[in-house]
């Protein structure tokens, strides 16, 4: 009983976790999340892809560095995206998305540290 | 000497000039580099060149300027959302918002809003031509062709011939529409139908055609990763490859016996000058 009471444990704190990777929590503060993106190069993907990133509700300060092919971009607070939703809009703007990280810090906070 | 004889040398006679008169022609499509223009505050996209002064759309910074010929600004046109491939007719500058769908002209130092009866998404480029104003419309891979209040729209996601994949710029001469057909890495030419006509460049190594203009009975043709720019004939054949002073180049404009080309790599102008014979 102790052995499945322990697992059940176990499996429910890496559901939780696996949870927590794959989305954004209702955060307190704005959210940065970082994208590396495959095959960014020219001005028309750029801005296609700051388009399709500006449609997600609660998206704002969109930035893309082509020479790294590093899109970043800010969750308003309150506001949840998933890796999944980030992944389809980069694959809708015609490109391929490779490591997405989701960061508690503001780009304000983090300019003035 | 007989009537004949006569006949025969008349005929060679006018084959040798004519012969002469193309070369002469075939030579005045002499492109030479001239010069390049730093622009350090401008990311220029698309320029229109005009007799003394140009138009540009400055992508990074949102806005759209006006400059002498040495790129320095004359006027500023800011609050643009991403503006593109722009165009002027009868000196109203028309200018595709890539983020915003909309087109938006500055006359008379106003900004409006042009009404559009097809939405796009992501506007890339505009021409525009009396009634007729077309627009290369990115993500839907197609073109908007605009007469007055009718709407028409032609080519869709594909390789093959009437299919687009990502048009970034169009131009529109003689009832033929040129679209840039830019990651098929070619330009094709369409009826007002949408019937393609012909297929450019598809043969000449082109990295991502993004921007295209007519000229001089020439269609010029930016070759973005290629750094190269390649001129045609309006049948399409291949007259001449301009390679000096280009930095991932995205549009052309002759003005004149000058050229001017976009440097979005590195912020500048490439000018050439027509060798004359």
């Amino acid at each position: 009983m102790k052995k499945i009471l322990f697992l059940t444990t176990v499996m429910a704190f890496l559901a939780i976790a696996g949870l927590n990777a794959q989305t954004s929590s209702n955060a307190s503060e704005d959210q940065r999340v970082s994208v590396k993106v495959d095959g960014l190069a020219c001005p028309f993907c750029a801005y296609g892809l700051e388009k399709k990133i500006k449609d997600i509700e609660g998206s704002k300060e969109v930035k893309i560095d082509l020479k790294s092919g590093l899109l970043t971009f800010q969750m308003q607070k309150g506001k949840a995206i998933s890796e999944e939703t980030i992944r389809n809009k980069v694959k809708d703007a015609g490109f391929t998305p490779r490591e997405i990280s989701f960061s508690e810090t503001s780009l304000k906070t983090k300019e003035n540290e | 000497m007989n009537n004949s004889k006569l006949l025969a040398t008349f005929i060679g006679m006018l084959l040798f000039f004519s012969c002469a008169d193309n070369q002469k022609r075939e030579q005045a499509s002499n492109w030479t580099f001239k010069k390049e223009i730093q622009l350090p505050e401008i990311a220029p996209i698309s320029v229109i060149a005009q007799s003394k002064f140009l138009w540009l759309s400055d992508v990074d910074n949102n806005r759209v300027v006006k400059t002498d010929l040495d790129g320095k600004i004359l006027e500023e046109y800011p609050g643009f959302q991403r503006p593109m491939h722009i165009s002027m007719s009868h000196s109203i500058v028309y200018v595709p918002e890539y983020t915003a769908d909309t087109i938006k002209t500055i006359a008379d130092k106003r900004v409006a809003i042009f009404p559009l009866l097809e939405r796009p998404d992501a506007p890339a480029g505009i021409a525009v031509k009396d009634e007729t104003l077309a627009i290369a419309d990115f993500y839907n891979h197609r073109v908007i062709l605009q007469e007055g209040d009718a709407v028409s729209t032609f080519g869709k996601e594909g390789h093959q011939a009437g299919e687009l994949y990502y048009p970034t710029d169009v131009e529109i001469f003689n009832d033929k529409i040129f679209v840039a057909d830019a990651y098929n890495n070619r330009v094709q030419v369409f009826d007002k139908k949408g019937n393609s006509l012909a297929i450019i460049g598809d043969k000449n190594g082109i990295n991502v055609a993004t921007g295209l203009t007519l000229a001089n009975d020439r269609l010029f043709v930016t070759d973005f990763f290629g750094n190269r720019i390649l001129v045609y004939d309006l049948e399409g054949n291949l007259k001449q490859i301009l390679t000096e002073g280009f930095d991932n180049p995205t549009d052309i404009s002759v003005v004149r016996n000058e050229l001017f080309v976009t440097n979005y790599g590195n912020h500048s102008l490439a000018v050439y000058g027509l060798s004359l014979p």
